[in-house]
């Protein structure tokens, strides 16, 4: 899922402090499954918006909704009028959800009340990590299924580096497991250390991001 | 409502519960302006029901909770403080004084603690109002 955590309350009061008639709109799936910007974080952020302005006259006006995903206009339809009657709209959905929205609403002021961090998932209750970069061509079955680029600090291919000890990466041994640790291991457990032998080539990075934005177009499925 | 002159007490009906229970026997009542909300458990307790508290106008609000170790659901008392810290946060984000949200453990066998917290709270939020 797409992880995501709320901006700093002090951003998102300077952001919105202008405007009196606020649409706040959260998103129910990955933003909501992470609990930072499904419907309960939209009640939670509106009322603390209404405390902080409760002394404004005439009073700020906040609605409250959520879609099932903000990323796809169909489940945006709905907005259209709530849209229309707000000043501006905060969203509480990925960079993705605020992106349709400002595509689907071109003359909607649309904010963002979270920042939008990763590709992970929930490890345990109230922790995420990271899993994928998107690197455009997965090599998962290289490495045990475990992802050297997302995971190794270094997104080294032929680790490890020699930072690796008892298991952590140097570069944040605290909270950091050393990718290769875990490549090894894994490996190990497969019965597939030779693996570790062949020597992995440079990798094409012109699938991930740094060949500039990427589309995905399905014959198939265009007319 | 909506006059600021509230206080919420949100409360685990194991122990904060039989606590007054026994002060009211003893003839004690809670005073004007503060209103008593039983919870089946601490960890009942959600974020939305401190915000809406203040947001219905309340003064202040005090969470009481068992002793870590003494919650019947077990880690029950432990989600409420938890969630009572988040808000505090919250609050002093938006320029509410975080002595505003008070949490507490109790224990049911402790009226005479109970009494004492909840008339320093009103006396020092309520009663300077009213004065
Ligand atoms: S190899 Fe690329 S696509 Fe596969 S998990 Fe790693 S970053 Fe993601
Ligand atoms: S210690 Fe391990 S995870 Fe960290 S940079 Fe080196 S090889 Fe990568």
């Amino acid at each position: 899922m797409i992880v995501a955590e709320r901006k700093p309350l002090s951003e998102i009061i300077a952001k919105v402090e202008g405007y009196n008639r606020l649409l706040i709109v959260g998103c129910n799936t990955c933003v909501a499954v992470c609990q930072a910007g499904g419907e309960k974080e939209v009640a939670m952020l509106a009322a603390a918006l209404r405390l902080r302005f409760r002394d404004r006259q005439p009073a700020m006006e906040i609605i409250e909704r959520s879609v099932e995903r903000q990323c796809e206009e169909e489940f945006n339809q709905v907005l259209a009028e709530d849209i229309a009657h707000a000043e501006a709209v905060l969203s509480m959905a990925c960079g993705v959800g605020v992106q349709t929205l400002v595509e689907q609403f071109p003359d909607a002021i649309v904010l963002p009340a979270v920042n939008t961090k990763f590709m992970g998932r929930p490890e345990e209750r109230g922790v995420w990590s990271e899993r994928c970069i998107g690197c455009g061509n997965c090599v998962l079955d290289k490495f045990g299924g475990i992802c050297p680029i997302t995971r190794c600090a270094k997104s080294l291919l032929n680790g490890p580096c020699g930072g690796s000890e008892n298991g952590r990466c140097e570069v944040d041994p605290e909270n950091l497991e050393c990718a290769w640790q875990l490549i090894y291991d894994r490996l190990a457990r497969l019965g597939q250390l030779d693996r570790l032998l062949e020597i992995e080539p440079p990798k094409d990075w012109s699938t991930a991001r740094y060949g500039g934005p990427r589309k995905i177009v399905r014959k198939d499925m265009v007319l | 409502m909506g006059d600021h002159q509230k206080i919420v007490v949100m409360a685990c009906k194991h122990s904060a519960g039989e606590a007054l229970r026994e002060l009211q026997r003893e003839g004690w009542a809670l005073p004007d302006g503060v209103e008593w909300v039983e919870l089946p458990c601490g960890g009942s307790l959600d974020e939305l029901h401190i915000l809406r508290a203040f947001e219905a106008g309340a003064a202040a609000v005090l969470v009481l909770a068992c002793y870590h170790g003494a919650c019947r659901s077990l880690d029950g008392s432990r989600w409420a403080e938890k969630r009572v810290q988040a808000i505090q946060e919250m609050l002093a984000e938006i320029g509410i004084e975080q002595d505003r949200l008070e949490f507490r453990n109790i224990a049911p066998t402790m009226p005479a603690d109970l009494a004492s917290w909840v008339e320093a709270l009103h006396r020092r939020v309520l009663a300077p109002a009213g004065e």
